[in-house]
């Protein structure tokens, strides 16, 4: 029998990629691939000379089933609101970031009329908007609600708050598109995110398609997109269950403007008297940060990790001043790539300090507490000390020859002990080899272990050490 | 406010864990819906549940003796959070060595709390207080 030949098409802010795959033997083999900067104003266009691209040669492009993701318009913009910021807020921006959004600005209590003016301007896609525990807070919850429903905003409302006062926080939302998802947080501490994540993807569908021809597209292939770090999740989650060796695995994915984490590991194992306090984490957890990146991100990266960078540039030589021109340079273009040994290092440090901080930022920490029965450990967040592979995609790391700059994401040789990030210990590295990881994630919905089992087969595995010299 | 929600925990580094599943036991059983942050509880954590559970009282218990600094500051930190009737309970060993219970109850009672109790009280008491205070916030 002839293999089954599959598009996947990803539409980026700035790049439309795709391949063509031939499954065999439930494995994904790549056939053809295609990249052209993405049509801003028809991305039907690019879209389609992609397809044509990849069809090329070939009996016929209708009958060829094609899957598709977009992050094209800077992807999905949540606006996330709660009441207490480690509480509903920190479950709300959990569910955006699984659901593949982008947070791009966090509310807790009250909104005041700055903010919603702040919010009025933001222009996001959706507002996510919690607070309380079933039959907890309702207080501030209308009052929010009765605020956004007088307010200029456009965002789609997507209320999963207390589910006692929903009735009413329709009422007041009236006039405004808006839904109803199940808690995030029913009850102090427990987490229930998947309801309002579905929602998110189906809010997507209906108002991020709509315009620049994706609509078109969608029609004409006959089959539901995907925001893209959604696909990736997806795929990450597929992986961590079905793949042998992959249960507990980390995966950074750097480009120009974000750095995204993903874990899937248990995030409380217990023992030797440890203590978790805060919020029990998911197994399947994704964090965006959106000041660490390569290029659009470049001067927020030096802005955030001046003391690394500093000190790194130090143990190598060279002075603060040329660094600093090249961020300047970078931001200014961000299309440009490194010409010398000289820039070629510059990114290599960036990428050691995105990579480092996106780990330190998604992983927990272990505390010791002295307590007069003793000492004590207490866990706040995720730990990933269980971790014993990642994975670095994106055009940076999918690239990369030595393993250092992923195992940038490992616990530096710190000398307090009393307190230290719970990242993961001496992991195998892989890259992402062809940068195939968003476009197999396409695949993920209808081909759940073919996608995963051909995403970790084609990975390269990456040897040598971290840097030496750790600032 | 809740008149039947409550926060319970045992707060700063002490990890006395036994009163506290009693105590929640009990409460629950009483009728209240209980939310217990278990032991080794910050103030900050406490006041965070009781705004997203609309709880109309925190329950501190304390068992190892440094009850004063952790407790110290909890009720102006309510207010600063927006929780400004809220009804805070505290029990257990509060204070170390042997100080008179009266002594002990005016102690935290200044710093803002509703009421002191020591380790050998009696819960059914505690339940009947508790029902009057909240009956005396006047929630509709």
């Amino acid at each position: 029998m002839a293999p089954s030949l599959f598009a996947s098409v990803d539409i980026g802010s700035t790049y439309t990629k795709g391949a063509l795959f031939a499954l065999e033997a439930g494995v994904f083999h790549l056939m053809a691939r295609s990249e052209i900067p993405t049509t801003v104003d028809n991305l039907a266009d690019g879209f389609g000379r992609v397809r044509a691209e990849l069809s090329a040669g070939r009996a016929s492009a209708a009958g060829l089933p094609v899957y598709l993701s977009s992050s094209a318009r800077g992807g999905l913009k949540i606006a996330a609101l709660g009441l207490t910021a480690d509480l509903t807020l920190s479950i709300a921006r959990m569910a955006a970031y699984s659901a593949g959004g982008k947070v791009v600005r966090t509310y807790a209590y009250e909104l005041s009329a700055d903010e919603i003016a702040d919010l009025e301007s933001l222009h996001p896609d959706i507002i996510l908007f919690t607070g309380g525990t079933d039959g907890g807070n309702s207080a501030v919850v209308l009052r929010n609600a009765e605020l956004l429903g007088r307010s200029k905003t456009e965002a789609f409302i997507l209320y999963a708050g207390n589910r006692k006062v929903r009735d009413q926080v329709l009422t007041l939302l009236a006039g405004k598109a808006a839904a109803i998802a199940d808690n995030v947080m029913p009850e102090v501490g427990t987490i229930q995110i998947e309801p309002a994540r579905e929602i998110i993807r189906r809010i997507f569908l209906e108002r991020i398609v709509d315009g620049k021809g994706l609509s078109n597209v969608v029609r004409e292939i006959g089959r539901d997109p995907w925001p893209t770090p959604l696909a990736v999740f997806e795929l990450a989650g597929k992986i961590g269950a079905t793949q042998p060796g992959w249960s507990d695995f980390g995966m950074i994915d750097m480009g120009g403007a974000t750095t995204d984490f993903y874990s899937h590991t248990e995030a409380f194992t217990g023992g030797d008297s440890v203590l978790l306090r805060g919020l029990h984490e998911p197994l399947l957890k994704r964090t965006v940060e959106g000041d660490l990146g390569l290029r659009v991100s470049a001067a927020a990266l030096w802005e955030s990790e001046r003391d690394f960078l500093t000190s790194r540039l130090a143990s190598l030589g060279r002075p603060v001043e040329e660094f600093e021109a090249y961020i300047h340079s970078v931001s200014a273009r961000p299309e440009s790539r490194p010409e010398n040994a000289t820039e070629e290092d510059f990114d290599k440090l960036m990428a050691a300090a995105c990579v480092r901080a996106a780990a330190i930022r998604h992983a927990g920490v272990l505390s010791k507490v002295y307590t007069s029965q003793g000492g004590f450990l207490v866990q706040r967040g995720k730990d990933l000390r269980r971790v014993t592979r990642l994975i670095g995609t994106g055009g940076y790391l999918s690239r990369i020859e030595s393993a250092g700059p992923i195992l940038e994401a490992c616990a530096p040789e710190s000398a307090d002990v009393d307190s230290r990030p719970l990242l993961p210990v001496s992991p195998e590295a892989f890259a992402d080899e062809g940068y195939l990881i968003p476009l197999l994630a396409n695949l993920v919905g209808d081909f759940p272990l073919e996608a995963a089992r051909t995403a970790v087969g084609g990975l390269r595995k990456l040897n040598g050490s971290a840097v030496s010299g750790k600032g | 406010m809740n008149p039947s929600h409550l926060v319970l925990g045992v707060i700063g580094a002490d990890c006395h864990s036994v009163g506290n599943k009693i105590l929640d036991a009990y409460f629950n059983e009483a009728g209240y819906h209980v939310t217990n942050l278990g032991v080794m509880v910050s103030q900050d954590e406490f006041i965070d549940a009781a705004v997203e559970t609309d709880a109309s009282a925190i329950l501190v218990s304390s068992l190892y003796g440094h009850g004063e600094i952790d407790c110290e500051g909890l009720r102006a930190k309510c207010i600063e959070r927006g929780l400004d009737r809220i009804l805070l309970y505290v029990g257990g060993n509060l204070v170390v060595g042997k100080m008179p219970y009266k002594d002990v109850e005016k102690k935290f009672l200044d710093m803002g709390f509703n009421r002191v109790f020591g380790p050998q009280c009696d819960l059914a008491e505690v339940v009947k207080l508790l029902k009057a205070d909240i009956a005396k916030l006047n929630l509709a």
